[in-house]
């Protein structure tokens, strides 16, 4: 096991080192670093401004490696910087990049974890009543509200909540974030209602396939032959066995907690690290763009690694090599 | 106890704590309950400053944090129009005397015994020390850093009329190619130098500043951050380094307000600040720092001089707390929830709010006040006059085809169209609230009138708007970097007007380099721009169309090239001259020339329309963008009233949704179960 999370994690170090070139290639010959001053400071100022503010950021040196400046060039420093956590400073407002993430992750985990939680204490019931009752009315009508649920748009999830549950029933505040431990959770109940509601019909249709697949299988027949009680298949025989296709898709998102959620937390007002990057998006900060996309890359090969040893975890029949 | 007990018991605790936590969130308040009693504004931000830093900030979400927290030697009065400047950390309106041929020296005089805010940046100079006096040398340093090319600050042109000014700055660039001079801390690069030599600190408290005589404007500057005193120990001590914050973003000032709490991300608070001059000596009354005696017309009439309030020591308010609300409608409705205490009008709910240019019935029910304000902006149609078709090489009938454009171009109905009707139909680049503007003045080339414009067409050799030099329509191009589609929906509006004289407008929208290029080149002949004064003068409009500041000649915000010899002649005069019956006549005239010369097709003064709680008092639509906190007050007893009667929470949908389900899922699992068996 050991030699294969090493070679694992040699894919996952070879990965990151593709998406830090693409990375490099986009942010920095695509849009010139005069660009990227220029877009930071305002059109009209002075060439030498523009140039004091390309060596305040490292902007200043040869794109690529050439003979005698193997090492002092923005490729290489772009490399040691990501790979050493020095992100630096953001082009939009000089802050330290390290600094905003680490003040980030706290909203969006606040955000996150619950959300995460509540959508597997919800979900995960829900489909096995649902795979219980198949081929029933409740089972037909489940299927039909998790198509539907699926096929509406987040932002419509978002709008309508904030004005159906903030302005007209005065249940939350409409947006915002305040840490206060006095009124926190009344900021994040929304979101959390919202995104729990909003991923519900894909987990339910997810789940209750799974679960049908395994209810189906010789065990289960057999199970039940013997006269085991059907809420005792469901629970301790179906849940159980179909634990590795849930793992797949549950372990994988649970790096992605860390980098939150962009249209909830965009929408609420939630200070968090999806926030962070859609303001980066939306005011040109390539800085933390670049950074958030080089977290989000690490943050997947993690999610990857984990997946395959999760199987090995809840099913001992699985053998990593 | 046994186990069973131990486990029912637990269990019961869970569910109280459930239901407790249920409760605690079940209410839309975003404050905490502690906070209602106290006198606390509530506002709200989009996009947090990128530098807080006086020397940089410059736009409108920047200064409502500094306008609070920075303290300037001059203000504006908060009642009178046109506005009128006051004493702020001066002591008096500064005295003039003459000072090396073609400067004038301004002198001013601080108040002795006023101190900065606490702040552990004075620990530097003292060990121990949290607060010091603010001094002349400290604006003086402030000017310093103005004219320091690391600064970047975005006023060094105004700012240059001082003496000194720029080869201050010159040298300091050139010092610094020194290592050595380069690592000193900068209050040492600048008094090495011996500052700048139009700049003289008398005494502690004595500041005179040589000005070239042409530019009194300089006193509005006085009135803004830029120049307000700041310690050189703040600068040197918040250097971003070890943990520190940056300068840019921790204010170390003299205000009514410091700077509290700086989240960019989701909260700005300000707090009243107990070592303001008004706060530390009530007995000094000085003008800035008591609630004024006297207003424009109607003031008295609409509340704003009562006397529970004139002079009465500032700010009534202790507390500021910007919330970040990064869209629209959220921000509305918890204004409307009251948990803001004023709000713009937002497009999306305008039918709401406003209906016939007033207040809607059910916003006056709730007792929200609509106040408007004309801001001191001009956006306008230019033409380029070095082009052969439309500007000066063509003479006459340029100048009588510009007339014909003119008098087609519906300002008012633009405005309704475009800007739901917020903004003024302009006359002439002078705005309301503006020394020069003349209310009753009709521009007869601002009135639509489109028989005398095809009149003007034919005299000016373009009957039916046909060229004869091609027998087909005149084609102009009208150049923009706006390639939005709301962009192109305004353009159409104008190319719509002119087809009625027969003539056909394209529009060449580029990217705004490719705009900067055809500018820098001259090849544009039609373009529309806006202009946001820097302080209420008339020579912050009229400057736009003076020749020495072409495009063509010299770079210049002059966009139309706009040159006229008399103009120009009236502009110098006017511009050096003080309020009065000979600077009226002055305008008068150059307005003359506008008005015939057509440079430019004014649209219209953009009309700010903002709603204030009933509960805010003392609130005076202010136009330019100085936060004018201090001078408000609000009673938050009946604040947390209206809170209360229009917040309560709605609870049947719970009981009518379990309802629900229960009758869907019970007589399935009935059914099921029965099967089943």
């Amino acid at each position: 096991m050991g030699a294969y999370v090493i070679r694992r994690l040699g894919y996952g170090a070879i990965v990151v080192f593709g998406v830090l070139f693409l990375l490099f290639i986009l942010f920095f010959t695509v849009t010139s670093p005069d660009d990227i001053a220029r877009k930071a400071l305002g059109e009209r100022v002075p060439p030498a401004v523009v140039e004091q503010w390309k060596i305040n950021h490292g902007y200043d040196k040869p794109l690529f490696p050439a003979p005698g400046q193997w090492a002092d060039n923005m490729l290489v420093e772009h490399y040691r910087r990501m790979l050493t956590f020095d992100f630096g400073r953001s082009d939009a407002d000089d802050t330290p990049i390290l600094e905003r993430i680490r003040k980030g992750m706290g909203p969006s985990l606040a955000l996150t974890i619950p959300l995460f939680v509540l959508s597997l204490l919800v979900a995960i019931p829900l489909a096995l009543l649902v795979a219980f009752f198949r081929e029933t009315y409740i089972d037909r009508a489940g299927v039909i509200l998790a198509v539907l649920a699926m096929s509406v748009s987040v932002l419509l999830y978002i709008i309508g909540a904030q004005y159906l549950v903030g302005k007209v029933l005065h249940w939350f505040p409409i947006s915002g974030f305040d840490s206060n431990p006095q009124v926190v959770v009344r900021f994040l109940a929304l979101p959390i209602m919202i995104g729990v509601a909003n991923g519900l019909g894909g987990d339910i249709r997810f789940y209750r396939t799974v679960f049908l697949e395994e209810s189906n299988t010789d065990y289960v027949r057999t199970a039940r032959a013997k006269g085991c009680g059907e809420v005792r298949i469901m629970s301790r025989h179906v849940f159980r066995n179909s634990l590795i296709p849930l793992l797949t898709r549950i372990v994988v998102a649970i790096p992605f907690l860390f980098t939150g959620s962009l249209l909830l937390e965009s929408f609420f007002g939630i200070p968090g690290l999806g926030a962070i990057t859609v303001d980066a998006i939306q005011g040109n900060d390539f800085s933390v763009l670049r950074t958030m996309v080089y977290i989000g890359s690490l943050l997947f090969v993690v999610g990857q690694i984990l997946t395959d040893l999760s199987y090995a975890l809840v099913d001992p029949r699985v053998r990593l090599e | 106890m046994n186990l069973k007990s131990i486990h029912s018991g637990a269990r019961g605790l869970g569910w109280i704590a459930l239901w407790a936590l249920a409760l605690l969130a079940c209410n839309n308040n975003p404050y905490p309950a502690t906070e209602g009693d106290e006198k606390v504004l509530y506002s709200s931000f989009r996009e947090a400053p990128r530098s807080l830093d006086p020397a940089v900030a410059y736009d409108t979400g920047a200064h409502a944090i500094t306008g609070s927290v920075y303290d300037t030697l001059l203000e504006y009065h908060y009642l009178k129009r046109p506005y009128e400047l006051i004493p702020g950390l001066a002591t008096n309106l500064p005295s003039q005397r003459p000072g090396d041929p073609g400067y004038t020296v301004y002198r001013f005089d601080l108040r002795p015994g006023m101190m900065y805010e606490n702040d552990p940046a004075f620990a530097l100079d003292e060990p121990g020390r949290t607060t010091r006096e603010i001094v002349a040398a400290d604006v003086a340093f402030e000017l310093c850093r103005l004219a320091d090319p690391a600064v970047n600050s975005p006023v060094v042109e105004p700012f240059s009329n001082i003496q000194g000014f720029q080869d201050f700055g010159q040298a300091l660039t050139q010092r610094r190619e020194d290592p050595a001079f380069a690592d000193l801390p900068v209050q040492d690069q600048y008094a090495s130098l011996g500052g700048i030599s139009g700049v003289r600190s008398v005494g502690d408290h004595g500041l005179e500043v040589a000005v070239r005589s042409d530019y009194p404007q300089i006193q509005y500057w006085f009135a803004m951050p830029f120049t307000s005193p700041v310690p050189w120990e703040a600068v040197a001590f918040y250097d971003g380094q070890e943990g520190r914050p940056r300068f840019a973003d921790h204010p170390v000032a003299s205000g009514p307000y410091r700077l509290d709490q700086y989240d960019r991300q989701s909260r700005m608070v300000l707090e009243a600040n107990p070592n303001w001059y008004g706060a530390m000596h009530p007995e000094w009354a000085a003008p800035g720092a008591v609630y004024p005696s006297e207003g424009a017309p109607g003031d008295l009439e609409a509340g704003l001089l009562a006397p529970e309030w004139v002079g009465q020591s500032l700010p009534f308010i202790d507390r500021v707390e910007f919330r970040r609300e990064k869209e629209s409608i959220p921000y509305f409705n918890k204004f409307l929830q009251g948990y803001y205490d004023a709000a713009g009008v937002i497009k999306e709910s305008f039918d709401q709010v406003i209906d016939e240019g007033g207040l809607s019935e059910e916003m006056a029910e709730m007792g929200i006040r609509l106040e408007k304000g004309v801001e001191p902006t001009i956006f306008y149609i230019g033409f380029n006059l070095d082009d052969e078709t439309v500007g000066r090489p063509g003479g006459g009938p340029a100048r009588k085809l510009r007339q014909a454009m003119s008098l087609v171009v519906d300002s008012q109905e633009y405005t309704r169209i475009f800007t739901n009707g917020r903004g003024i139909p302009a006359q002439s680049p002078l705005p309301p609230g503006l020394f020069g503007y003349d209310d009753g003045y009709e521009n007869p080339y601002r009135q639509v009138d489109l028989e005398r414009a095809r009149e003007l067409m034919v005299e000016a050799g373009y009957p039916e708007g046909i060229d004869p030099a091609t027998g087909k329509p005149l084609t102009l191009s009208f150049d923009t970097y706006d390639t939005s589609a709301q962009g192109m929906l305004q353009y159409r509006f104008f190319t719509d007007a002119w087809r009625q004289l027969g003539i056909n407008v394209k529009v060449e929208a580029t990217n705004y380099n490719q705009f900067q290029e055809k500018v820098r080149n001259g090849a544009y002949q039609i373009f529309m721009w806006g202009w946001v004064a820097d302080y209420p003068d008339p020579e912050n409009f009229l400057f736009l169309l003076w020749s020495d500041l072409a495009r063509s000649k010299s770079g210049g915000p002059n966009t139309a090239n706009f040159m006229d010899d008399r103009f120009d002649a009236l502009y110098l005069s006017m511009k050096s001259r003080p309020n009065g019956p000979e600077r009226q006549k002055e305008i008068r005239e150059m307005r003359q020339i506008l008005e015939v010369e057509r440079p430019w097709i004014e649209l219209f003064h953009r009309e700010d329309y903002a709603l204030f709680q009933g509960w805010l008092e003392n609130v005076k639509p202010f136009g330019m963008s100085f936060p004018m906190t201090k001078y408000r007050d609000l009673d938050p007893a009946a604040r947390a009233s209206h809170r209360e009667d229009w917040n309560q929470p709605v609870v049947w949908p719970i009981w009518v949704g379990l309802a629900l389900v229960i009758v869907l899922i019970v007589p399935g699992v009935v059914t099921f179960m029965r099967e089943r068996q």
